[in-house]
């Protein structure tokens, strides 16, 4: 039973970090149409960005969420301003092809400066937890979970009260109308590549304490957060906290009932079926 | 005319000593400069480097020639076969378990004396060839001597197993699984994964629910880090963790003193060891290129004395030269040198491994007793 509780335990507080992910990838598909394949790259930038200020400045990973924040916004909106904006209402896959590259420039990038060794980032409590009735719980996962989920209720917040909100979940709606009721859809789209690209830096700043970093880290996470966005429905923001729990559970049980070498076999046919028998994802239809 | 002649041939000579001044041996080398294994395979080329130096000391004069096989197996097969064909009295090399392989079965085709360094699979001295010779121990004495020296420290009963998914880490773990069942330990769980995931917690729950006397972990250094990491948080304690891969043995593990310190790992070569010029070559090492040897420096740097003595001992002849590595004996950096045929291997230098345990940050050698710098910690002290 411990076991068991051990297992969801972990499952959800990783999920979280998960979900985080997939929301980013989500609201720029949602808002462009763009599936953005450097996104497990812009989170390694962000791993990296926590590094270095760990590293030459001191600051506590989980304090350099607020410089992290908004470079990896500044960033975000850069990379949409100069190149992702040029390809709207282009081909599907070249699309694809632009942001693979994006990634691949990164992940190059990063090897040349910090070359392909794996960095640690050892904080004083990387390796501390705490115990909650038999059960043990990561420390820097449980702050980690805790930011997560502030983020994504402020996020909800933002998109649900706010006239900018509103104007993004317009725009995801329906481009065309939302640029005939006199929302500045580029701007949105520079917005929601901005804030996806600041959730997915975020969640590389969270995990850091706790993982390790390395140039070509980004592919895991690309995949990662295609499956929790797809699993979830493309788009949809409930879909992705869903999808990143639920992929994070899965994997964590798999390991504990099956095998750990089988958790990524268990996590795609669970995909396969979610696909088969929901093809438009869990929340697929209800978009925001 | 004729002067200008002598003058043109003597500037040639000074400009290019190592053809005019008929070097006295010519040994071939291969090894991973570039490519994925470069970090270690300089350390290969660097301890070959001081050996050049010291061969020369003794009035050997190595006409070395390197090949580069960028760690593939393809390549460093036409590396041998370009070697071969130049006339080497023997190769030294290659670094990789899958390159020695491939190249051993072609050093035994043309004839040349092949004297691996540092490559651990077994099967590259169990396939009865003649010609290839190893200094380093294979890969089934990483998990014995482990698993001897936890024998000796207490009594376990029974082990878990944490392992990559990858050649590496299922060939390491399965020799050790058949060493435990001689033994009569049991083992209680078995686990592998996949790197790169973040969360190894429910895999280590299950292992720590079996409550196992010891646990066997084959990773590189990330996963070695975050799995200790935390083997810590879930309070995994059992009475020694053997670290039986690559990753236990880095400096950057033993650094994160919380989590690293008592682990047990196991290597071919310390610079605290006892044998003779251990520490020299260690300072000379460390002096010349700034860095810390690595046991592939020391096995490298050995098996080129062997190499070169052997050779120019016997005028540069194959036959004879092969024949020499069987018979000769080598007291060096290495300890003691013999290649001898025993349980299946041909050729194998009964190598002793050393088994090392963390202590404050250090790498300490524990076993075997007399060659050891510190005693061992045993059990393993409850986490803090």
């Amino acid at each position: 039973m411990t076991v068991l509780l051990q297992s969801l335990i972990s499952g959800i507080l990783i999920g979280g970090v998960y979900a985080l992910i997939g929301i980013g990838l989500t609201i720029i598909f949602g808002v462009m149409r763009v599936i953005n394949f450097a996104h497990g790259d812009i989170l390694m930038v962000g791993m990296y960005m926590t590094y270095v200020l760990f590293t030459s400045f001191g600051i506590d990973p989980f304090v350099s969420i607020v410089i992290t924040i908004p470079l990896m916004f500044l960033f975000g909106a850069f990379l949409q301003k100069l190149f992702i904006n040029r390809m709207q209402g282009a081909l599907p896959q070249n699309q694809i092809l632009l942001t693979i590259g994006l990634g691949l420039i990164m992940s190059n990038t990063m090897m040349l400066i910090y070359t392909s060794d794996y960095k640690i980032l050892s904080t004083s409590y990387s390796s501390e937890s705490f115990n909650l009735g038999g059960i043990s719980i990561s420390s820097p996962l449980a702050i980690s979970f805790l930011i997560t989920a502030a983020i994504t209720i402020l996020l909800y917040w933002f998109l649900l009260k706010t006239d900018t909100g509103q104007a993004i979940r317009a725009t995801a709606q329906d481009r065309e109308a939302a640029q005939l009721m006199g929302i500045n859809v580029r701007w949105m789209s520079i917005l929601a590549f901005g804030i996806g690209s600041a959730l997915a830096g975020t969640a590389g700043a969270l995990i850091s304490p706790t993982y390790y970093i390395f140039p070509q880290i980004g592919g895991i996470f690309t995949l990662k957060a295609f499956v929790i966005t797809v699993l979830g429905g493309m788009g949809s923001i409930i879909g992705a906290t869903l999808g990143g729990v639920i992929i994070g559970i899965a994997e964590s049980v798999s390991a504990v009932y099956i095998s750990s070498g089988w958790k990524d076999v268990v996590v795609f046919v669970l995909f396969l079926l979610v696909l088969l028998f929901k093809p438009a994802g869990l929340m697929g239809k209800s978009r925001m | 005319m004729m002067r200008r002649g002598i003058v043109f041939a003597l500037a040639f000579c000074l400009a290019l000593p190592g053809l005019s001044l008929a070097a006295n041996v010519k040994i071939g080398f291969i090894n991973s400069i570039t490519g994925p294994e470069a970090p270690i395979g300089e350390n290969l080329t660097n301890g070959v480097t001081l050996a050049i130096e010291d061969l020369k000391k003794k009035g050997i004069d190595v006409q070395l020639l390197k090949e580069d096989d960028t760690g593939k197996p393809q390549i460093s097969m036409s590396a041998m076969e370009k070697l071969a064909g130049q006339g080497v009295a023997g190769v030294v090399g290659p670094y990789t378990s899958a390159c020695a392989n491939a190249v051993a079965k072609l050093a035994e085709k043309y004839k040349v004396p092949l004297l691996v360094p540092a490559a651990a699979k077994e099967e590259i001295t169990r396939q009865n060839l003649k010609y290839v010779y190893r200094l380093n121990a294979p890969a089934d004495q990483y998990a014995s001597s482990l698993i001897d020296a936890a024998m000796t420290m207490g009594k376990p009963k029974t082990i878990a197993f944490i392992y990559e998914n990858t050649d590496f880490g299922t060939s390491t773990s399965k020799t050790a699984k058949e060493y435990v069942a001689k033994k009569g330990i049991q083992v209680v769980a078995d686990e592998s994964y996949s790197k790169g995931s973040p969360d190894y917690r429910s895999t280590l729950t299950k292992i720590k629910a079996k409550n196992p006397d010891l646990v066997f972990m084959v990773s590189y250094v990330a996963d070695a880090i975050l799995l200790m990491r935390q083997s810590r948080e879930i309070g995994l304690q059992p009475q020694a963790f053997l670290g039986g891969g690559a990753g236990f043995t880095t400096v950057q593990f033993a650094k994160e003193k919380e989590i690293s310190n008592n682990v047990f790992s196991t290597t071919q070569w310390t610079d605290d060891v006892n044998w003779p010029g251990a520490k020299d070559f260690f300072n000379r090492y460390k002096s010349k290129f700034g860095k810390e040897p690595t046991y592939h420096a020391a096995c490298a740097y050995q098996a080129m004395l062997i190499m070169a003595e052997t050779a120019s001992k016997n005028g540069g002849d194959r036959e004879k030269t092969k024949a020499g590595l069987k018979s000769g004996s080598w007291k060096g950096i290495m300890g003691e040198t013999k290649f001898e045929d025993y349980e299946g291997f041909t050729n194998q230098n009964k190598h002793q491994m050393l088994v090392l345990q963390i202590q404050n940050g250090q790498f300490e050698t524990v076993f075997p007793t007399k060659f050891a710098s510190k005693k061992p910690v045993f059990p393993f002290p409850k986490w803090k």
